[in-house]
């Protein structure tokens, strides 16, 4: 009697699932290089190098960013205070990155006086990071390049000496923060095989970039093609798939859904009588997303304009990476897109140097260190086009030209012509680059120490956010310290200036470029009560300069 | 004070149920982290080697039970290799009367394979019926049917190469309720076998600490006996033997492969559900109780064993803490971030939502059947109803076993996964029209 099925439907035949397995083994396999020892030390000798780079001199150079002083200020805020910011928090950016840094700062012996200056306990947690991103670069690059080392060397390479990279890696930034689990989320991607809980960890991993920086989203079409594309390769079957992208989306969407969260419980999703006029200012989450969806100001590439930073502060750093990597960049997705489908490591790679990139470009208001996120990415399209380069000339010759070329461009970065190491000073003489050399910080160091001796404890100070940590978490504290940035915008701090009277002001504490930084932000005179405090009614105390860096501290003779 | 205790309260209940979700979570998804060769069927069958006993018990299942015995009988596998016991108590004469009418039909066709073991002493349940029938089963592997089951033609060649292939004596194969659009809770109960049977059994067996299935199980005969048949006290008999097993340290191998697997139905109505899950339940109190998961050898086993056990209870508290939680939602105010972590339970709810959608779409795909966006939408207004049938069901347990109500409560079988073209070919017409 033939055997029958009863009924039973079969809608996978048997040799389809068995080939449906094998290809899975197969494709998984294409993903899997072992490192081996020379990789490992080639992976060891990057991290090591970063570390050394990015911490050597640390807490000399740079100066204290006011963006640094910020975070820090809101770490302290969760800390000391329960709250997100000491002052109203206007959801200027979500705060997975201070929360790091707060819990980073709680577990330190002594807390934010652990390293001396506050900020320093916040560079030390950068220095960390940049070893575990290190990490992430040198495996994406290693599997991108389908195992070979040279790629993975070029592009930690990049990342770790750069002065570009060096300067400004350092420094507490959200950015810095962010683009660590934005290289985690796609090193999980690129892991022998992606099952469901590898991408889950991956979304959980971008979703926690997105709310430590929100610039992170222009990275999200690129990382989800990636998912996708491993998706389809490992998955055995369709529900496999379906499972991890729809968990890497529900994964991704979930610290968001939790920020929202947190705006609607505090009733502040929505602005106040749904009012997006850019005219009144108000708290509230999509407000704020509204209104920083409307900010412009003039391209990175117009020099007169009020930011030029491409031409005062990127291109004087490292030209050879900004234009190495825009070149690398336009080859990685010219050639990434006609191999996407046998690989499609180039197109990725070179999309998200691109994503970054017209991020940037597109005209929106920008700070010097939001080219951050493309350090990386630059370094991981110029170490696959040569890496690529290399791979298509005949191997005896690649064997020899390969090291001989890269070592010779190595010597040509680091040493005066290139600078990363070293450079000719002013004389002509060699020393080393700015950032193992220069001290600034002690600059700010001392305005500090000077406040301190000198100012009474109860006085009312126009400040910066660099320092305002140091004076509120340190006895004596100075209660009445507030940054003009804060004193201009949020009406309870310029309560404690009778609302904005120059008179009520007692000090003014000058970081280095605030004067510049508030006639900036003086577009609607909310500035103005304290330039006129400075410019008419005060008398200088005391001032330092070394080179460009120039602070002062000003009485109000009030 | 007290609002801070409240508060505190709150928060500690939302960590534990949070907790309670995420491993819910990830044992539900499970079985896709993991490599597909460790579930699979095998792509091809060895020889017939292992001879096959089929345990069958039965009660008050008049409806079912004679399809059952033929679709038994007719496997693919030689029948001088398969011997299948009808197990059925003296006092159920109609289900004595339509397997003996089965068992005729068998025989006319030439099929001597078929046995009915009919008992009278008690206690009048599965266990005691299996324990029974063990005693006359013959061959080197022992199999339990349900009444209901429709078991695929190819089974016995799946386990008989599995078995011989991997040396394994445990091997539990997959069982999936079908009628998924019979009753507003259908979907959900029949997604809940998907999940248990493609997923989260695997982490049982992975981690070596299972409550195996009540069908569709395959034993080592002589493994069986050894360790002395079920235990006849207990209402989950087949959860009690897999921890048994798991203490002797024997493998289970898990088969989940949607072409092979067991079908059955979903209880036709909601008391007959509620009955079905107060048993489980109870019955899982009632091994929590024995004790045996103390003996597992590894603390990860006795942890998850004892988490798995005490589920039911946990469900009921669930079920309370709901009721209470929709207070809170409408009348408490709370500081932020009690509230934001107390919302954390919900958004893994909101995953497991998620994975039962997929789920359904999983399962009827590769069964071949459709579903439509309204039927996620069904899903999404049965689930919080179907929670709270989970916990009146975990309560009802609770309370039967308290009151000391150790009786077997059974579920009705109608056949709702069988069509009645499948009753006519399995004979039901045939043997009807010889009767007239």
């Amino acid at each position: 009697m033939p055997p029958s099925n009863m009924g039973f439907t079969s809608t996978e035949p048997r040799s389809t699932a068995r080939i449906t397995r094998r290809s899975s083994m197969e494709s998984a396999r294409q993903w899997y290089y072992s490192r081996g020892p020379l990789g490992t030390f080639a992976l060891a000798f990057a991290i090591v190098s970063g570390v050394v780079t990015h911490s050597y001199h640390l807490f000399d150079y740079p100066l204290y960013e006011t963006d640094e002083g910020i975070y820090l200020e809101r770490a302290w805020a969760i800390i000391r205070e329960g709250r997100l910011s000491p002052q109203t928090y206007v959801y200027d950016h979500a705060p997975g990155g201070w929360m790091l840094i707060a819990a980073w700062v709680f577990l330190l012996p002594g807390h934010f006086e652990a390293f001396g200056n506050p900020v320093n306990s916040a560079r030390v947690l950068m220095v960390i990071l940049h070893a575990g991103s290190t990490f992430f670069l040198f495996e994406i690059a290693r599997k991108f390049s389908r195992g070979g080392l040279l790629a993975p060397t070029i592009a930690c390479f990049f990342f770790n000496f750069s002065w570009l990279a060096v300067y400004y890696q350092r420094m507490a930034l959200l950015d810095n923060i962010m683009v660590f689990w934005v290289l985690l989320s796609i090193y999980l991607l690129l892991r022998e095989e992606v099952r469901l809980f590898a991408g889950l960890w991956s979304g959980l991993a971008f979703g926690v970039a997105m709310v430590t920086k929100e610039n992170a989203v222009f990275f999200a079409p690129t990382i989800y093609y990636l998912l996708t594309r491993r998706a389809k390769n490992d998955g055995v079957d369709s529900t496999s798939r379906e499972l991890t992208l729809f968990f890497w989306l529900f994964a991704a969407a979930t610290p968001v859904l939790a920020y929202c969260l947190y705006a609607t419980l505090n009733g502040e999703f929505f602005p106040p009588g749904m009012s997006f006029s850019l005219k009144h200012t108000s708290v509230s989450l999509l407000y704020e997303a509204w209104y920083q969806l409307h900010r412009n100001q003039a391209t990175l590439f117009n020099r007169r304009s009020s930011t030029p930073f491409l031409y005062t502060a990127w291109l004087p750093k490292d030209p050879f990476l900004l234009a190495a990597g825009t070149v690398a960049m336009v080859i990685c997705i010219l050639a990434g897109w006609r191999q996407r489908k046998a690989d499609p490591s180039l197109l990725v790679a070179g999309t998200l140097a691109f994503e970054i990139a017209f991020y940037l470009a597109r005209g929106s208001v920008i700070l010097d260190f939001y080219v951050i996120p493309l350090i990386p990415m630059y370094a991981l399209c110029i170490a696959l086009v040569a890496d690529r380069a290399f791979k298509s000339l005949p191997e005896r010759t690649s064997r020899v030209l390969a090291p001989a070329v890269c070592t010779a461009v190595a010597a040509f970065l680091l040493l005066p012509p290139g600078g990363y190491l070293i450079k000719h000073g002013s004389t002509g003489q060699l020393q080393a680059a700015d950032p193992y050399h220069v001290p600034q910080t002690f600059m700010q160091n001392a305005q500090i120490s000077w406040i301190r001796q000198h100012i009474p404890a109860n006085s009312r100070i126009i400040s910066d956010d660099d320092i305002w940590v140091a004076l509120h978490d340190v006895n004596p504290v100075f209660p009445y310290d507030e940054s003009h940035w804060n004193a201009a915008s949020d009406p309870q701090v310029r309560k404690i200036f009778g609302g904005g009277r120059w008179y009520d002001i007692d000090y003014i504490v000058l970081s280095n470029q605030m004067k510049n930084a508030m006639i900036l932000n003086n577009t609607g005179n909310q500035e103005q009560w304290m330039l006129n405090a400075l410019d008419y009614h005060s008398t200088e105390v005391w001032s330092i300069t070394r080179g460009s860096v120039s602070l002062q501290i000003y009485k109000v003779n009030n | 004070m007290m609002k801070d205790v409240l508060y505190a309260s709150i928060l500690l209940v939302s960590l534990f149920v949070s907790a309670q979700s995420v491993w819910t979570l990830y044992m539900t998804l499970y079985g896709w982290d993991q490599p597909p060769a460790e579930a699979s069927a095998p792509e091809y069958f060895r020889e017939p080697r292992l001879s096959f006993t089929a345990l069958l018990p039965a009660r008050h299942e008049e409806d079912v039970i004679r399809g059952t015995i033929l679709r038994l009988a007719e496997s693919n596998y030689p029948p001088d290799l398969v011997q299948v016991l009808v197990v059925c108590s003296a006092d159920d004469q109609g289900t004595i009367d339509e397997a003996e009418a089965g068992i005729e039909l068998l025989r006319r066709q030439g099929r001597e394979n078929v046995e009915l073991v009919v008992f009278s002493d008690g206690p009048v349940n599965k266990p005691h019926g299996l324990n029974v029938a063990l005693a006359r089963a013959t061959n080197d592997v022992v199999v339990i049917f349900d009444a209901e089951d429709d078991m695929h033609p190819d089974i016995f060649d799946v386990v008989n190469t599995v078995m011989e292939e991997e040396q394994v004596k445990v091997v539990q194969a997959g069982v999936q309720l079908m009628n998924f659009e019979a009753t507003w809770y259908s979907a959900l109960n029949a997604l809940e076998y998907f999940f248990w049977f493609r997923s989260r059994l695997h982490y049982y067996a992975h981690v070596g600490a299972i409550p195996l299935g009540g069908n569709t199980i395959f034993f080592d005969r002589a493994l069986i006996a050894r360790i002395g048949g079920w235990d006849e006290t207990i209402l989950t008999e087949d959860a009690e033997i897999g921890l048994q097993l798991s203490v002797e340290g024997e493998r289970v191998r898990i088969v989940y492969d949607h072409r092979y697997v067991t079908r059955e139905e979903v209880p036709p109505t909601l008391k007959q559900f509620i009955k079905q899950r107060t048993r489980w339940n109870q019955g899982f109190i009632q091994v929590l109780h024995k004790g045996t998961w103390r003996k597992l050898k590894t603390r990860k086993q006795r942890r998850l064993a004892f988490a798995t056990l005490v589920f039911p209870q946990g469900q009921a508290i669930l079920g309370v803490y709901f009721a209470f939680s929709l207070f809170t939602m409408v009348d408490l105010k709370t500081p932020v971030l009690v509230a934001e972590l107390s919302y954390i339970p919900v958004l893994i709810v909101l995953a497991n939502f998620l994975a039962t959608v997929v789920g359904l779409y999983s399962f009827t795909r590769a069964h071949g059947l459709k579903t439509t966006p309204s039927a996620v939408a069904g899903l999404a207004i049965a689930w919080f109803p179907y929670q709270l049938v989970l916990a009146y069901a975990s309560l009802r347990a609770v309370s039967r076993q308290v009151r000391g109500h150790l009786d077997w409560e059974k579920t009705a079988h109608v056949g709702g996964h069988r069509g009645k073209t499948a009753d006519r070919s399995l004979g039901r017409d045939e043997v009807s029209e010889n009767a007239a």
